[in-house]
C-alpha cells in the first residue's frame, strides 16, 4: 500500500521538511539509512533515526481487534452487531424504538430540559446493564462520570431495588434461580464505578485514561457521561477552541465505543435558539456537536407528560415518538 | 513543571520544555494538533505524552464503586426543622448542589430561608450540620425583628429537640449577613468573603435571598446572552464551593408570569397550566440540581390559636425524588407542614388546577414578622 508522507504520523514541521526534500510516499524512504536521510532532508543523525523508526512503527499491522489488519466482510460485520446486544430501560416503548434497547458498540446522546428525567434514564441504565444473561440482560459493569453533582447513591438503591424485584417476580428455572442469588443490591452497587468530573480539563484527562480503564476491567459494558454539556458550557471564550476539543473527544468516545464493545451514553442539555423570531428549544453544544453520536434521543414535556423522540438513528423507523411514562415508579417498571 | 516526572523518554521531555508548556493541566486542554504544533513530535508521542499527564492529573487514586460512595458518604441532608417538610424532601436539602425555591411574593421563601439559617446550628443528629449560615440579601433590608420572633420561638418549633440544646446555642451570633446591591458585589461576595467562611468552618450553609433579582434589574431584554454568561459564571462559582465543602447553597427564585399560549421555546418542565413558572429561564435551570416552588393557596388554615393562608411546597424536579408536594402553614414559629395527604404525583400535576385561581393576601407586616 502506497502511504504519503503527509498522512503519516510524524509531527506538522518534519513532514513539511521530508516534502520538501522530495520524498512523497513512504516508500521512498524505506531503503535510506539515516545518514543519508539527515543529508538529504538537513536533520541531525538522530532526528533522521527517529523518523525512518516511526515510520516502521506506522507500517506494522495495528492489532485493534484485527479490525485494520486483514479487513472484515459486511457479513461478519452483520453478525458481530446482533451478537453484541442491548441493554433495555425497563419501558417497552422506548426500547422497541431503540430496536430492543440502547446498543452495545455505539454513541447514543440523551438530550433533554432540566428535570425531565436524563439523569434517571442513565442511572436505570447502569442498573439494567447488570442484569443476568438467562434474563436477557448483559451481566456486564458499568461507569459512571458525574460532571454535574446530580448523582446520588440513595437512588440507585431504589432503581436497584426495583430491578432485582422485577427479575425475582420473573425467575422459574433452577438457572435463573441460581443467577437471583448473585443479582443483589450491593452486587449491583458494587459494579458501578463512579469518576466524578468538575471541570472540562478533568473529563478530557479520564477520557484519555479509559482505554487502560477498560482494558483493566473487560466486564465493562456501559459507560454513561451525565452531563458532557455542563463542564464544557463553562470557561469558554473561544468556541472554536470547544469545537475542535468536544469534535476531538466524540471521535475518540466513538472509537472506545467500538473497539472495546460498550454503550456510551452522553446526555446533553437544551438551550434556546431564537429562528426567524421564534424561540425553539434545541440541544447545546452546537450545530457540529448534533453529528457527534450515532443516535440521539430528545425527551421533552409536553403538558404533563414526558415524550421521547429517537431524531438521529441507523434504525429505519428512526424519528419515531413514543410515551415514556414516569420514569419513578420505584416497583413496578413503567409500562 | 518538573516534566521529568512523567518519566518519559528524554526526547519528549526536551521538546515539552521547548514548547513552553507549564502544567498538565494546559497540556490537557490542548489537541493533537496544537500539541504537535507546539512540540514537533509524532502523534503516538503525542498520545502518550497525553496519557502520561492525564494519569499525573487524575491522581493514582483507583476508581470508586457506588458501594464505596454508600459506605463512606452518609447521605446526611440539612432537614428543614419540619418532619413532614423532611419527609417530602427525603431528608432534606442535599449537602452538595444548588437548592432553588421559587414561587410568588408572600408565599414564604424568606421565612423558608430563615428557618434554614436556624436549623444548621444544631447538631447533626438533630438535622443540622453543627455550624452557621451566610445569608446574602439582594433585594430588601434583612428581616431582623422576623428572625429574632424565630428564635424566641424555635422551642414550640423544635419540641424533639432538649430545651437545654436550643437554649445554649446563641443563633443570632453564627448568622453572617451579607447585603449586596449590585451584580458585581455578588459575585466578589461569593468569590472571596464566602470561601473565607467556609474554610474556617464557620458556615455550612449559603442561602441567597434573591438570586433573581440583580439579573432581572441589571439586563436588558437583548442581553440575554450577557446575563446568561453571568448566571453561569455565577453557577459555577456556587456549585465549585458546594462540592468542595459539601455545603448546600439554598437559592430564592422569584417568578414570571405565563401570558402568552404553550410556547415552544419555553420549558415549562411539567408544571401544567401555571399562571407562573421560575425566573431566568433555561440557563438557570440546568444549573439547579434541586427545584422547589412555593404556592400561596386560598383560604384559611388554624392550628391551635394561630391561622394563616396554606402553602403547597412542591417538588418540581430532583435527581431523587418523585414529584410531590406538602401542605404547609407560615406559622408564628416558622414554616411547619400540615398533616394533609402527601400526594405522589407521577407524571402528572393534578394540583396545579387549584392553584391557577388568584390568592388574596394576609395582613401581614411590611417587615416580614407575623402578626401574632
Amino acid at each position: 500500500m502506497l502511504r504519503t508522507v503527509a498522512s503519516s504520523s510524524l509531527a506538522p514541521s518534519v513532514k513539511a521538511k521530508l516534502i520538501r526534500a522530495g520524498f512523497c510516499s513512504v516508500a521512498d524512504l524505506q531503503e535510506l539509512r539515516p545518514g543519508q536521510l539527515s543529508k538529504e532532508v538537513g536533520v541531525s543523525q538522530e532526528e533522521a533515526a527517529e523518523i525512518l523508526k516511526t515510520l516502521h512503527t506506522d507500517a506494522l499491522p495495528v492489532n485493534d481487534g484485527g479490525l485494520v489488519a486483514r479487513g472484515v466482510t459486511a457479513l461478519e460485520l452483520l453478525q458481530r452487531e446482533q451478537a453484541q446486544g442491548s441493554i433495555v430501560t425497563f419501558c417497552s416503548a422506548l426500547d422497541s424504538a431503540l430496536g430492543g434497547g440502547v446498543p452495545v458498540g455505539k454513541t447514543m446522546e440523551v438530550c433533554g430540559p432540566p428535570g425531565v428525567g436524563k439523569t434517571q434514564l442513565c442511572i436505570q441504565l447502569a442498573v439494567d446493564v447488570q442484569i443476568p444473561m438467562c434474563f436477557g440482560g448483559l451481566k456486564g459493569q458499568s461507569l459512571y462520570i458525574d460532571t454535574e453533582g446530580s448523582f446520588m447513591v440513595e437512588r440507585v438503591v431504589d432503581v436497584a431495588r426495583a430491578a432485582v424485584e422485577h427479575c425475582s417476580l420473573l425467575a422459574e428455572d433452577a438457572e435463573q434461580q441460581k443467577a437471583m442469588k448473585e443479582f443483589t443490591v450491593e452486587k449491583i452497587l458494587s459494579c458501578l464505578f463512579l469518576m466524578r468530573c468538575h471541570d472540562y480539563v478533568k473529563l478530557l484527562a479520564q477520557s484519555y485514561l479509559l482505554p487502560s480503564f477498560l482494558s483493566e476491567h473487560p466486564e465493562v459494558r456501559l459507560i454513561v457521561i451525565d452531563s458532557i454539556a455542563y463542564p464544557f458550557r463553562r470557561d469558554f471564550e473561544d468556541f472554536s477552541h470547544r469545537t475542535r476539543l468536544l469534535n476531538a473527544l466524540a471521535q475518540h468516545l466513538n472509537q472506545l465505543a467500538t473497539q472495546h464493545n460498550v454503550a456510551i451514553v452522553l446526555t446533553n442539555q437544551m438551550t434556546t435558539k431564537v429562528w426567524n423570531g421564534q424561540s425553539k428549544m434545541v440541544p447545546a453544544l452546537g450545530e457540529s456537536w448534533g453529528h457527534a453520536a450515532a443516535q440521539r434521543l430528545i425527551l421533552y414535556w409536553e403538558g404533563a407528560r414526558r415524550l421521547a423522540v429517537l431524531s438521529k438513528s441507523s434504525r429505519p423507523d428512526g424519528g419515531h415518538c413514543c410515551h415514556t411514562r414516569s420514569l419513578w415508579s420505584a416497583h413496578t417498571p413503567t409500562p | 513543571m518538573n516534566w521529568e516526572r512523567l518519566n518519559l523518554s528524554p526526547r519528549i521531555t526536551a521538546a515539552l520544555q521547548k514548547g513552553n508548556l507549564n502544567s498538565a493541566k494546559e497540556l490537557l486542554g490542548l489537541s493533537v494538533l496544537e500539541l504537535q504544533a507546539l512540540t514537533h513530535l509524532s502523534t503516538s508521542d503525542v498520545q502518550q505524552l497525553r496519557r502520561a499527564a492525564a494519569r499525573l492529573y487524575c491522581g493514582a487514586a483507583p476508581v470508586r464503586t457506588a458501594l464505596d460512595v454508600r459506605n463512606s458518604e452518609p447521605g446526611e441532608k440539612l432537614s428543614l426543622a419540619c418532619p413532614l417538610l423532611d419527609a417530602l424532601l427525603h431528608g432534606g436539602l442535599p449537602l452538595c448542589g444548588i437548592t432553588e425555591l421559587s414561587g410568588e411574593s408572600g408565599a414564604g421563601k424568606t421565612q423558608l430561608g430563615l428557618q434554614l439559617c436556624l436549623s444548621v446550628q444544631y447538631p447533626a443528629e438533630w438535622g443540622g450540620l453543627g455550624s452557621g449560615a451566610v445569608y446574602i440579601c439582594t433585594e430588601d433590608a434583612f428581616p431582623i425583628k422576623r428572625l429574632r420572633q424565630l428564635i424566641t420561638q424555635q422551642p414550640r418549633l423544635r419540641p424533639d429537640i432538649p430545651q437545654a440544646l436550643v437554649h445554649s446555642i446563641r443563633f443570632s451570633d453564627n448568622i453572617y449577613i451579607e447585603h449586596t446591591a449590585d451584580l458585581g458585589a455578588l459575585q466578589s461576595c461569593i468569590a472571596q468573603r464566602v470561601p473565607v467562611l467556609l474554610s474556617r468552618g464557620l458556615v455550612r450553609l449559603v442561602v441567597i435571598d434573591s438570586i433573581a433579582a440583580l439579573f432581572r434589574s441589571e439586563f436588558q431584554a437583548d442581553e440575554s446572552m450577557e446575563r446568561a454568561r453571568h448566571l453561569l459564571a455565577l453557577s459555577g462559582t456556587l456549585h465549585h464551593l458546594s462540592h468542595s465543602h459539601k455545603v448546600p447553597v439554598f437559592c430564592i427564585n422569584q417568578v414570571t408570569d405565563v401570558i402568552d399560549s404553550p410556547n415552544p421555546g419555553r420549558c415549562e418542565f411539567g408544571l401544567v397550566e401555571s399562571r407562573i413558572l421560575p425566573a431566568l429561564g433555561l440557563a438557570w435551570a440546568n444549573q439547579v440540581m434541586v427545584r422547589l416552588m412555593l404556592w400561596r393557596l386560598e383560604g384559611t388554615v388554624s392550628d391551635g390559636d394561630q391561622s394563616c393562608a396554606p402553602r403547597r411546597l412542591e417538588v418540581v424536579f430532583a435527581p431523587h425524588l418523585p414529584q410531590a408536594s406538602c401542605l404547609c402553614g407560615v406559622w408564628l414559629e416558622g414554616v411547619r407542614g400540615i398533616p394533609d395527604v402527601v400526594r405522589e404525583d407521577p407524571g402528572a400535576s393534578t394540583l396545579t388546577e387549584a392553584l391557577c385561581r388568584p390568592v388574596e393576601r394576609d395582613p401581614e407586616q411590611k417587615d416580614g414578622s407575623m402578626v401574632s
